[in-house]
């Protein structure tokens, strides 16, 4: 593919453009949707195209095609050379320019031990319809839902650094759900295990078929159980649950572009000011989060984001305190940072990079043997919460409020009574800062989301987040009008 | 881009490729302009076009489908036989539906304007530099994003249906941040003169100068006078939930209640498809004809969007679209629903929209980019952001009164709702 990049490299160096890359991305893709006994979609799907972006006289230019020739490469670059002409219009206050890298060739590919394209259709497929069987054998099931997607993303990165990287990542992307019935109440329950950086191995690995029925079931007890108590008491939350809320209240205020106002539109800004780094109290001493974009299996684990930048591991807020930022090469200078972190990227050939949420996870107490049952111990009255549900939080990322998968009473440091419909809500800094007690290590677990949608036009970004249980002290609960 | 003959010659081609006995060609193709800005600058500007052909085959019941958006003949010839192999080792599909026989397709206004067509970036900059230039002379901080594209749609299938649509569209946001407060505006059409750019702007900056300096409000329940924006925000979820078959499944808010008044007699909502403000598709699901719709009448639930399959199980026709919806409003502006509040809340936009119980159709979401107080007819003061807990059915059932319908995006045209009892459960000092 050299050939190519070269071509696009070459007109943006005559163009006078400051910086430049060619991003081709290759993708396959299978998707098999089962709905009760139905295949409703079992398909393959290839995608070839790439991105050109130039950076002339402080402004960005972007074009993408799909065809690949040096005439259409260069017709790409020429379309991209026209845009950044068109931003210079409305140019920014300090011309943007990135901050440097060296150039890095490379080779690499992440992990997947048994290729998902080489595992037969029909088993796949025949996978999902025992699966949601099994649920629809549960009395007051209505309906069972499963999904299965693999993809394999290769890109080639060429940039004016005179970086050549060649990167193929694989993702296993598994979901299953019952949706019960019972009287005029209806509840869900679903796998919370997330997605994973992997081959098929992770779907053997889960075993839906042998937790079908047991979710299916768990879903009905949903459906009889008491609704949320309103009140201020404790909540234990699982590492799957805070998952999404540590994704919400610390993945994206800490992303240096929202920081900089660059999202206000849409994803909105940020309570944080760059300046905060160092000083801002984030949470209690417990909390200490950290960023891993080379963790195994991690859906963020790209080995170089799209800025070229060789991804790696730093502490994002340390015994409560918040002392960095996730970044981009173009956002650090701005705020007089020499280096960015590794955290840009973008989920087309047809979009521009953009600063997303890395691999993000609370780390586990110091205590290894602590449990989530010790921490359930030290409650009097609360809710244990596990996996996702509801999730909002405002444009600034103060006020959220979550749900969860499944609820349990807590009292007298004992779960006695299944819940349902139970929300929790918060300002971000008073959440964390009401953290008292997270388990062991033994207890922290991964989780993969998908979906993280960001950007105009919205880009759609994967990251592992993961955590232990972790028990927070007097949480607004119940304020949804039931 | 391709033209209909080109496009119908190469869904034919890739037809002739197909052994099965049934099969279903279809070609997306989409040529885009996006300028995004941020903090008064242009911050991305991207260009491109894309095209992409999904083929759909069947032998029996044992369907597979493959999607390439490479479209030289080694990469057709790919498509082909990978969907046949996939089929021929799927399972068997209980709820297979066969291609459909041709159409006739009604005469729905057109998509395209050749105008958006010759839109450039340097166009788009000059709309953006005007925005920004009001944002600084404020000393306020635009952002925003202004997307043009055209494309076009086709369906060909084994049973010799042909269905063409080809669109235009554009598409313009903007938000304007002072220091304590923000306005918003956006507007999107098929046709350049539907997106008044530089009015656009000047809304978004006037909404942002009366929105600063927010007093806390406490939360509970409101009057509250929603701007069609805020009413297509909190209906989206409404009409997600329209599906006969999960209604009847029992898992939805509609389960038993076709026939059944469940909205104010105010409401009715209904598919349109000869409206030149918000034009339809002359085709939806599997190529089915367009067709007009009713189905919330005067409050009462007369019908709720059938799928193919569902259709076939309940002795009904099959719905093709469900969008563009429109919703009927009243001979009044909004200014006039303001008029006759006591004491109520403007909101103009909702944000981060979620369910709590879907069953109940119980949503979260926080208000956004202007919040206001209204006391006896006027607008008082802007306050602090607020948190709903609601659902969009006991805000239609508590309508008390609707400014004129209007087109507010791609997909819906809502007037302005005056409710009552809309129930606020936390605050935020975020702006």
């Amino acid at each position: 593919m050299k050939e190519y990049t070269d071509v696009a490299l070459t007109i943006a160096n005559e163009a006078g453009a400051g910086f430049c890359d060619m991003r081709i991305v290759e993708e396959r893709q299978n998707r098999i949707y089962v709905r009760r006994r139905s295949l409703k979609r079992l398909d393959e799907t290839d995608s070839f195209g790439y991105g050109i972006r130039i950076l002339l006289n402080g402004a960005w230019g972007f074009a993408f095609n799909t065809r690949l020739s040096k005439d259409d490469v260069a017709k790409t670059a020429r379309l991209a050379v026209q845009t950044a002409r068109a931003s210079s219009k409305v140019p920014k206050q300090l011309a943007a320019c990135m901050a440097k890298e060296p150039g890095n060739i490379e080779t690499l590919s992440g992990p997947c031990k048994e290729d998902p394209f080489k595992v037969p259709h029909k088993e796949k497929a025949e996978l999902l319809i025992t699966a949601c069987d099994q649920m629809l054998k549960v009395h007051d099931v209505a309906v069972a839902e499963g999904f299965l997607q693999f993809i394999k993303l290769h890109r080639i990165i060429a940039n004016s650094d005179g970086s050549y990287l060649d990167l193929t990542n694989y993702f296993a992307n598994p979901n299953l759900q019952a949706v019960a019935v019972v009287g005029t109440e209806s509840q869900q329950r679903s796998y919370q295990g997330g997605a994973r950086q992997a081959g098929y191995e992770f779907i053997r690995e889960i075993d839906l078929v042998g937790h079908a029925q047991r979710w299916a079931a768990e879903a009905v007890m949903k459906c009889k159980a008491e609704d949320c108590p309103t009140g201020v008491m404790d909540v234990v939350l699982d590492p799957i649950n805070l998952a999404l809320t540590m994704h919400e209240s610390v993945g994206h205020p800490t992303e240096l572009d929202r920081i900089l106002g660059w999202e206000a539109n849409l994803a909105g800004r940020s309570f944080i000011r760059p300046e905060d780094v160092g000083a801002l109290c984030y949470g209690s001493n417990w909390v200490n989060f950290s960023i891993d974009n080379t963790l195994d299996g991690g859906l963020g684990s790209w080995f170089y984001d799209d800025d070229g930048v060789k991804m790696q591991k730093f502490p994002l807020i340390t015994n409560g305190t918040l002392v960095n930022l996730t970044t981009t090469r173009e956002t650090v200078p701005l705020i007089g940072w020499d280096r960015s972190n590794g955290c840009c990227r973008s989920d087309s050939y047809s979009h521009f990079p953009i600063n997303r949420i890395a691999n993000l996870y609370l780390e586990p107490g110091t205590d290894d043997n602590l449990t989530p049952h010790d921490l359930i111990a030290g409650v009097e009255r609360g809710i244990y919460i596990q996996g996702m549900g509801s999730f909002s939080i405002d444009q600034m990322r103060n006020n959220f409020q979550f749900g969860g998968d499944l609820f349990w009473l807590i009292e007298g440091g004992k779960m006695t009574t299944p819940l349902k419909k139970v929300t929790y809500q918060a300002h971000t800094r008073q959440f964390w800062g009401s953290c008292d007690g997270i388990a062991g290590q033994k207890c922290w677990k991964p989780h993969g989301i998908m979906n993280c949608g960001k950007g105009e036009p919205m880009q759609i970004m994967c990251m592992t987040h993961g955590a232990a249980d972790a028990l927070f002290r007097d949480i607004k609960v119940g304020a949804a009008k039931l | 881009m391709k033209g209909r003959e080109e496009i119908e010659a190469l869904l034919k081609s890739v037809l002739s490729l197909v052994k099965a006995p049934h099969a279903q060609a279809e070609y997306h193709c989409r040529s885009h302009l996006a300028t995004r800005f941020g903090e008064n600058a242009v911050t991305q500007n991207m260009a491109g076009a894309e095209e992409h052909v999904r083929l759909v085959v069947a032998y029996g019941s044992n369907q597979g489908s493959s999607i390439t958006n490479t479209l030289d003949t080694a990469s057709v010839d790919r498509l082909a036989k990978r969907a046949q192999d996939i089929a021929k080792h799927s399972p068997h599909d209980p709820e297979y539906m066969p291609p459909i026989t041709q159409q006739s397709f009604p005469a729905t206004p057109p998509r395209w304007d050749a105008a958006v067509a010759r839109l450039s970036p340097d166009a788009i900059a000059e709309d953006i530099f005007t925005a920004v230039e009001l944002a600084k002379a404020a000393k306020y901080k635009a952002s925003g994003l202004f997307e043009a594209s055209r494309g076009a749609k086709a369906i060909a299938n084994s049973q010799s249906l042909f269905a063409f649509d080809r669109f235009s569209n554009l598409n313009y946001s903007t938000t304007m941040h002072g220091p304590l407060g923000s306005g918003s505006c956006a507007e999107n059409g098929e046709y350049v003169h539907q997106v008044a750019a530089n009015a656009l702007a000047r809304r978004a900056l006037e909404t942002a100068k009366q929105a600063q300096n927010p007093k806390p409000i406490g939360p509970g329940d409101y009057t509250v006078i929603f701007e069609p924006q805020a009413v297509a925000d909190l209906l989206g979820f409404l009409t997600w939930n329209m599906s006969a078959r999960e209604a009847d499944e029992g898992t939805t808010v509609f389960t038993g209640k076709i026939g059944k008044r469940f909205f104010s007699e105010m409401v009715c909502l209904e598919t349109r498809i000869d409206d030149p403000e918000l034009p339809a598709p002359p085709f939806g699901q599997d190529g089915l004809a367009a067709r007009r719709r009713t189905w919330i009448n005067a409050g009462i639930v007369e019908r709720l969007r059938h799928d193919r399959y569902w259709a076939s199980r309940k002795d009904t026709d099959p719905d093709p679209l469900l969008y563009p919806l429109f919703m009927e409003g009243q001979d009044q502006s909004l200014h006039d629903l303001i008029a006759q509040c006591k004491k109520g809340l403007l909101v103009k936009r909702l944000w981060y929209i979620r369910y709590v119980d879907r069953k109940e159709l119980l949503l979260t979401g926080m208000t956004r980019d202007g919040l206001f107080l209204i006391k006896n007819g006027h607008i008082v003061h802007p306050v602090s952001n607020l948190r709903f807990n609601e659902s969009p059915v006991v805000f239609l059932q508590n309508v008390i009164a609707m400014s004129h319908p209007e087109r507010v995006e791609d997909w819906i045209k809502v007037p302005g709702i005056m409710s009552e009892h809309f129930t606020f459960s936390s605050k935020t000092e975020s702006v």
